[in-house]
């Protein structure tokens, strides 16, 4: 397959690394405003179930961490550029903190970069051409792995009893919410036919 | 979202260069991420509180409300610190076991939750979200697409209330009764609308894309409807706050009071 697709990639290889366009950019907002809206519902009734468990309300949470990864895996497979995913993570945290007011504040920013970073590293590695459970599941570890050593620092986890533990639940979580559920996603969006004119539909197309 | 639609109100604050208040938020939250003593973080909440209600001309009482949320965080962050740090042990029960290094860590990066807090809701409060898109367009040299780009999803996600509203009644509509007569609703329900709602909003973000390039988006040059300056003031606002924070930080190190990240460990 990489064989007959290499002829139009290497005759816009000069802008493909820049050549973004509107639609584009648009989705990423989109991503950004859904899954920041959507977050945002959720947060309101996690505040109130996280109040009732008391103390164990934290662990419970790191469960749920592998959701706030999936705009990055959903935003590459469908648009399959560069920086797609880190790009995604930061518009869906700015749409976050500076609309939806989140309780993280601007630090959020760089939680998001970093979870972008890891969680397109996987794909960048296949030169996006690989869509595969493992990708997916890869990059839900790698984008759960990186930005646990800075969320530790930031909510002083280093130095407590459960480091280790919260590392695996937050792994195991950004496996399966945040990687092998965005390939879910993007399969049941590419099945309704509203990405059809994207990178993921002409993929299909040469397919 | 009552925050974000919220028409600002004229104030000082209100008058400053969204760009600059930004990164001066930015700046100040970074800087306070390796403050690790429950007394610096304090201070700059109290002062914080001060300068937003005073220079921002908001009720302390919006104020406060708007804090609940980071009062949560900062409580989740201050008992996990108090219930799982080891060291020396002032009260034990069972598995439950609260020391002096967990009270003081814990109490630290709660004060410093709060101080970020404080200083959010001072910029989400006294900010005009399109004033900052045009800002960042202008000041920050942001491209004119992702800038309108930006400005659209801002439209769309004032939208996303009423849609989801609208795709929840229409699900309501076809699913199935209790013998009550209410509707019966589980998790998945909310799968299916979250889905909807995803499908909905890339449907209308591509004509979107396509409406704003019909109309000529991304020809050049390009001029600005309510253009947003950087004027004195906003350099002296800058500079002042900065400064502020790093004096109040080099106090509390001379005094002793300070502790960096070394505490954690």
């Amino acid at each position: 397959m990489a064989t007959t697709t290499t002829p139009p990639r290497s005759r816009r290889s000069t802008s493909w690394l820049f050549a973004w366009q509107l639609k584009d950019i648009m989705l990423l907002v989109v991503l950004g405003a859904v899954f920041g809206f959507l977050y945002w519902a959720l947060v309101q009734g996690w505040i109130a179930l996280s109040v009732a468990t008391g103390p164990f309300g934290d662990l419970t949470q790191h469960a749920l961490l592998g959701g706030w990864l999936l705009v990055a895996p959903i935003a590459i497979a469908i648009i399959r550029r560069p920086f797609a995913g880190v790009i995604a993570e930061i518009i869906a945290s700015v749409i976050e903190v500076v609309f939806l007011g989140s309780a993280v504040g601007p630090l959020l920013f760089v939680a998001a970069a970093i979870q972008g970073i890891g969680s397109e590293l996987p794909f960048a590695l296949t030169r996006y051409r690989r869509y595969n459970w493992l990708v997916y599941a890869l990059s839900g570890a790698l984008g759960a792995g990186l930005v646990f050593f800075y969320s530790a620092f930031r909510s002083g986890w280093y130095g407590t009893d459960l480091l280790l533990v919260r590392l695996v639940i937050q792994v195991v979580s950004g496996i399966v919410l945040g990687g092998l559920l965005a390939k879910v996603i993007v399969d049941a969006l590419a099945r309704t036919g509203v990405v059809d004119n994207f990178a993921i539909g002409r993929a299909r197309l040469d397919r | 979202m009552s925050v974000a639609t919220a028409p600002v109100r004229d104030s000082p604050l209100a008058r400053r260069n969204p760009t600059v208040k930004l990164a001066v938020l930015f700046v100040a939250s970074v800087a306070l991420l390796f403050v690790l003593d429950p007394v610096t973080p304090s201070i700059v909440y109290l002062v914080g509180l001060i300068g937003v209600t005073v220079g921002g001309r908001l009720p302390l009482r919006a104020v406060l409300t708007a804090q609940l949320p980071f009062l949560a965080f900062a409580l989740g962050v201050f008992s996990i610190n108090v219930l799982s740090r080891p060291g020396t042990v002032l009260w034990q029960e069972g598995p439950l076991r609260v020391t002096v290094e967990g009270l003081v860590v814990g109490a630290a990066l709660a004060a410093r939750t709060l101080a970020i807090g404080i200083l959010s809701i001072g910029y989400v409060l006294t900010t005009d979200s399109l004033a900052l898109m045009t800002s960042l367009h202008q000041n920050a040299r942001l491209g004119a697409r992702p800038s309108y780009a930006l400005m659209a999803g801002y439209r769309l996600l004032q939208q996303l209330p009423g849609e989801w509203a609208a795709i929840r009644a229409a699900q309501a509509v076809r699913a199935p009764l209790r013998r009550d007569g209410t509707v019966r609703r589980g998790a998945a329900s909310f799968g299916r609308a979250a889905f909807a709602l995803l499908v909905l909003a890339i449907r209308r973000g591509e004509r979107m894309a396509q409406s704003l390039e019909s109309r000529g988006l991304g020809l050049q040059p390009r001029t600005v409807w309510h253009p947003v300056r950087i004027g004195p003031i906003d350099a002296v606002f800058g500079v002042a706050v900065v400064t502020g924070l790093g004096i109040l930080i080099a106090a509390a190190g001379l005094s002793g009071l300070l502790s960096g990240p070394g505490a954690l460990f």
